[in-house]
């Protein structure tokens, strides 16, 4: 073994250690909810699978993100967006799947995914391209245009089908699961936008002098909160809802 | 969450990093920006005390109104007599009108618990507002001796003081109502991020644009939101077309008594700046109005309007 290639985490840099903390929580998260999956009603199973595969997704990534960072210190703007553009849609299939016994028909499934791909498209362009040193311009009006697609996320999650069909189900944990996952909308995905100010040019990096650093801080506290929590939250829909199944 | 709340977080997602593009904008800018949302929303909403009123005491009409201008005139005597207690008065009572309309609905009646905390929450909204736009504030008063009256209230330290204790003991009253089941947990935490978004905005925009994303989304919208329900149910009106036709005379006076006011200073027949004469205007029509919401809250309560909308 080579112990050059090892390595080094600075004691101070707190983005690193989440980035560490960041990869092995999503692993032990993913391998939780594949193991848990023989547990569950079978109904339930592929709602748990999705849950893993966001997990271990992010987990992949995370693996090739803290290594990019910690051998450039830069933010690995690029793998971050691949892992959104495929756990972000795999979060809206989710719902999809939470409210299917409801009724939801597979049209709010693809308007949740073009709302989280619009949202994430423009969040590339405004991250990727933003020019040397930063440009506010650029990064307000794609950050406005994502913002959009995040409201309607939001608002499906909170008044529009999602809320709706949660509201018709004679389900109460799916009811009350799918108002949690809402709050996770509302609260956990909030946080992404703070780290999109940091970038240089952004809205905090301008005002408050937020570094760049701060992307990639906030980017993977909300990560853990938003992907595992999401998990744990259609984890406890799942096994509460088998364990009456179980004893009617 | 309420549609209101989705709007105002939406505005501030949308609006906040827009404004900081724009750099510093002036006073006139802001109201300029703001001045149609609070004439066609903030001041209709408070258009028909008169009908609100008239719901618990139809033979009271002209003594209702009477009693109204009374109250009007009392308010400008006062503020040519006493401007810094007009000014307590004025943000004393608003802070107490503004938690009213965001807590009433959690409520089936109104105990003196209740009303201590629309006070705190108001207290403590009104206190960062100045507090986080204290420089702005300044600059008024420097440009402008009337609001130099002002400067006992506009002090850093006992506005720090007022915010830290008054948002404490908010915190405080929204456990306590937690505690004693009034709120949820889910309206409890809510109310916490209602609460911590509004600070956001205080903070982060122009004292006129944060205040009017508040005043207008989450104060006026409900308010007449809780108005159209009750008079729809008092069959008092059908539709919105109907509201609107309702909320329109007293709207209409008091853009033309705006006007009338404004054209005085214009043809220098009363010497006051325009943004003072505004700030007198806002709080002769605030005093009246709060009494008039407190007691249609109480009517509220009587008809349990609140209970029969969750069951609706």
């Amino acid at each position: 073994m080579n112990l050059l290639d090892v390595l080094i985490i600075p004691k101070d840099d707190a983005v690193a250690f989440t980035f560490f903390t960041g990869y092995m929580a999503m692993l032990a998260a993913a391998i939780f909810f594949f193991f848990e999956r023989s547990r569950v009603d079978d109904k339930w199973k592929t709602s748990l699978l999705v849950s893993g595969l966001i997990t271990f997704i992010a987990a992949v990534h995370y693996y090739y993100m803290r290594d990019y960072y910690v051998a450039t210190g830069e933010n690995p703007t690029s793998l971050r967006y691949i892992d959104w553009t495929l756990t972000v849609p795999l979060m809206c299939v989710e719902f999809y799947l939470l409210t299917k016994a409801a009724g939801a028909k597979l049209s709010l499934l693809w308007k949740l995914i073009i709302a989280s791909v619009w949202m994430l498209v423009a969040g590339y362009i405004g991250e990727a391209f933003n020019p040397e040193g930063g440009d506010s311009t650029h990064s307000v009006l794609w950050g406005f245009i994502s913002t959009l697609g995040y409201l309607y996320i939001l608002y499906t999650a909170w008044f529009g089908e999602v809320a709706k069909l949660a509201a018709a189900s004679d389900n109460e944990v799916v009811k009350r699961g799918v108002r949690i996952l809402a709050w996770f909308v509302l609260v956990g995905w909030a946080i992404y936008p703070i780290g999109y100010m940091c970038m240089p040019g952004g809205w905090l990096n301008t005002a408050f002098g937020w570094g760049s650093e701060n992307v990639d801080l906030f980017y993977n506290i909300a990560d853990a909160i938003n992907k595992i929590g999401f998990g744990l939250v259609v984890y406890n829909i799942a096994i509460t809802s088998s364990k009456k199944v179980q004893t009617a | 969450m309420t549609k209101e709340i989705f709007i105002f977080i939406a505005s501030v997602l949308l609006l906040m990093p827009i404004l900081s593009v724009f750099g510093e904008i002036s006073f006139s800018t802001q109201f300029l920006f703001c001045a149609p949302f609070i004439f066609m929303i903030g001041i209709p909403h408070g258009a028909i005390d008169n009908v609100l009123h008239g719901r618990d005491a139809p033979h009271q009409k002209q003594y209702f109104i009477l009693v109204y201008l009374l109250i009007i005139g009392f308010n400008v005597i006062l503020w040519m007599s006493f401007p810094l207690l007009a000014y307590v008065l004025f943000l004393g009572i608003s802070a107490y009108h503004f938690g009213q309309s965001q807590f009433s609905h959690y409520f089936k009646r109104q105990k003196l618990i209740h009303q201590f905390s629309y006070l705190l929450w108001g207290v403590s909204i009104l206190s960062a507002l100045i507090l986080f736009n204290l420089s702005e504030i300044h600059s008024w008063m420097n440009d402008y001796p009337e609001f130099a009256l002002f400067s006992p209230i506009h002090q850093l330290n006992s506005l720090v003081l007022t915010f830290c204790i008054s948002s404490i003991l908010t915190f405080g009253s929204l456990f306590w109502l937690l505690h004693n089941k009034a709120f949820t947990v889910s309206s409890f935490f809510m109310e916490c991020l209602i609460f911590l978004l509004i600070l956001a905005a205080f903070y982060l925009t122009p004292l006129i644009i944060g205040f009017t994303l508040y005043f207008i989304i989450l104060h006026s919208f409900k308010v007449l939101g809780e108005e159209f329900r009750f008079l729809r149910a008092e069959k008092e009106v059908s539709s919105v077309l109907s509201f609107l036709k309702l909320l329109a005379p007293f709207s209409l006076l008091s853009f033309l008594g705006l006007g009338l006011v404004f054209a005085l200073i214009y043809f220098n027949l009363l010497i006051i700046p325009y943004g003072y004469a505004l700030l007198i205007i806002i709080s002769s029509i605030t005093l009246p109005h709060v009494f008039v919401m407190d007691h249609f809250y109480k009517l509220l309560f009587r008809n349990n309007f609140y209970q029969q909308k969750e069951k609706g």
